[in-house]
């Protein structure tokens, strides 16, 4: 049967939406993304274990690989071209204020606020912490069964941080995000649940325990973890742990068409910045927003179908009926 | 072009019917969704109350491009003097409710290319698209508020437009 087609423009978007997943460090293993299988992914759903970060700005681009030619001959004349380095940097605003956005926009590690024990020495990164409780078993990745007297710990409204103590362990510390990197153990028990990802915020306290409004990022709560309230977050300026996260920028377009672009190993190269934004155009000194900025290298991964060494895939899935 | 502002209109209709079935108006003996095109009824010295009303404006043209863009200005313009029931005290809130279902008609910002020239309607190869509303200051006359916004429409020109 015949079909019709149009000749299709550059494709023409609105905006770019962010998705992101842990590297794992340890392994050095990034998360695949296959544009042939998952391309056409529903946006407000993206594939496990990809976490949509929304939608964000400013998203450019800039590739630094260099090239040289391979000169031969007297004159010396261009015989071919070699490709000295494979680099790429990339850059976003992000347009919320989250533990993953707030991560990714440090060049650092990035921590919770643990809320502090009763009469704690102050603390640049906060104090030291007020007992973690225990989960019962029944615990679910949105509902964290709890002892009726730990349960009163604890205000719908607050955020929680869930994860195991710290055992003295050095290296990279926290899965399936690792969240810091320790050279040397350190004395805080507490440490694991300072710097994890798995925090979620509590929407309801009964007796029973609690329930959270979004789930938690690592799951159900494994054996040997613990809880703990958390008043929100610090990062700093320097430390030697760089953030390494795969990530996936999707455009779609007005006709249907969609970009996608799969870096398998984005290390943040800065420190926080910020970037304002005012809300009126016309009125600079009126109210402004405040953007994350993140700034992004991208690190070679070596494909296996052909041994190459490459930092970006870029899916093009054109419209229905466009000509290619 | 005509496809293009007639499946925008269409759209907005059929997504008023979802979002404010009770938004209707008696014209020409029917009644219809809220909404309408100035263009397409009679001419009128003052417009409805409480109805959307669609009126195209400007115009252009990129001809560089595979398939010509048309970007079409469309204002939207409405105005209310609140109901009866409250003697006009709720004119506000009544604006700000069409604030709000003007902003939900035109989620998301696109919709197939129709063409509704052709019985059984025809759909094309292409969609039509949008930008975010630029919304005017609310306007005061006497008991009645208005406001317009202004939506930039992009479309493709296919083969046989």
């Amino acid at each position: 049967m015949a079909t019709a087609w149009f000749s299709a423009p550059a494709p023409v978007t609105r905006r770019v939406r962010a998705y992101f997943a842990p590297v794992n460090r340890a392994m050095q293993l990034p998360v695949l993304f296959d544009p042939s299988q998952q391309g056409r992914f529903s946006l407000d759903a993206p594939p496990a274990p990809w976490i949509s970060l929304g939608w964000i700005q400013e998203f450019v681009r800039k590739p630094a690989s260099k090239s040289a030619p391979l000169l031969t001959g007297i004159p010396a004349a261009p015989l071919e071209q070699i490709r000295e380095t494979v680099q790429a940097q990339v850059s976003v605003s992000f347009l919320s204020w989250t533990k993953l956005t707030m991560a990714l926009a440090t060049g650092s590690q990035h921590m919770n606020l643990l809320a502090p024990a009763t009469g704690a020495a102050l603390a640049a990164d906060g104090a030291q912490a007020a007992p973690a409780v225990v989960p019962q078993s029944g615990s679910t990745s949105t509902a964290i069964v709890l002892a009726a007297s730990d349960a009163a710990k604890f205000t719908a409204g607050s955020i929680i941080a869930v994860d195991a103590d710290y055992t003295g362990q050095t290296g990279y510390v926290g899965s399936p995000v690792a969240g810091a990197y320790l050279r040397q153990a350190v004395a805080d028990v507490d440490y694991i649940r300072r710097i994890t990802f798995n925090v979620a915020l509590i929407s309801q306290v009964s007796a029973t325990g609690l329930t959270l409004a979004d789930p938690l990022p690592g799951g159900v709560p494994v054996a040997g973890t613990k809880v703990q309230s958390i008043a929100g977050f610090v990062d700093r300026e320097g430390g030697s742990f760089f953030q390494e996260w795969s990530a996936l920028f999707v455009m779609e377009g007005s006709q249907g068409e969609r970009i996608v672009f799969h870096y398998p190993r984005l290390q943040s190269i800065c420190g926080a910045e910020e970037a304002m934004s005012p809300l009126n155009a016309k009125n600079q000194n009126g109210h402004s927003r405040v953007l994350l900025k993140g700034q992004f290298m991208a690190l070679p991964v070596t494909d296996p179908l052909d041994g190459e060494k490459v930092v970006c895939y870029r899916s093009f899935l054109p419209a229905a009926n466009a000509l290619v | 072009m005509q496809n293009a502002k007639d499946s925008f209109y269409m759209a907005l209709r059929a997504r008023l019917i979802a979002i404010n079935p009770e938004r209707t108006i008696l014209l020409r003996g029917a009644v219809r969704p809220g909404i309408l095109v100035e263009e397409a009824e009679a001419p009128l010295s003052q417009f409805p109350s409480d109805v959307f009303v669609l009126r195209w404006l400007g115009m252009a043209a990129d001809l560089d491009l595979a398939s010509t863009m048309i970007a079409e200005q469309c204002e939207v313009a409405y105005q209310t003097s609140g109901t009866q029931s409250f003697g006009g005290l709720d004119r506000g809130r009544a604006l700000s409710a069409m604030d709000k279902e003007l902003l939900q008609l035109l989620q998301p910002f696109h919709t197939p290319k129709l063409n509704y020239s052709v019985t059984p309607t025809a759909t094309m190869l292409t969609q039509v698209f949008w930008d975010e509303p630029v919304f005017a200051p609310m306007v005061t006359q006497r008991d009645r508020l208005s406001r317009s916004a202004s939506v930039l429409v992009y479309s493709y020109q296919e083969q046989g437009e």
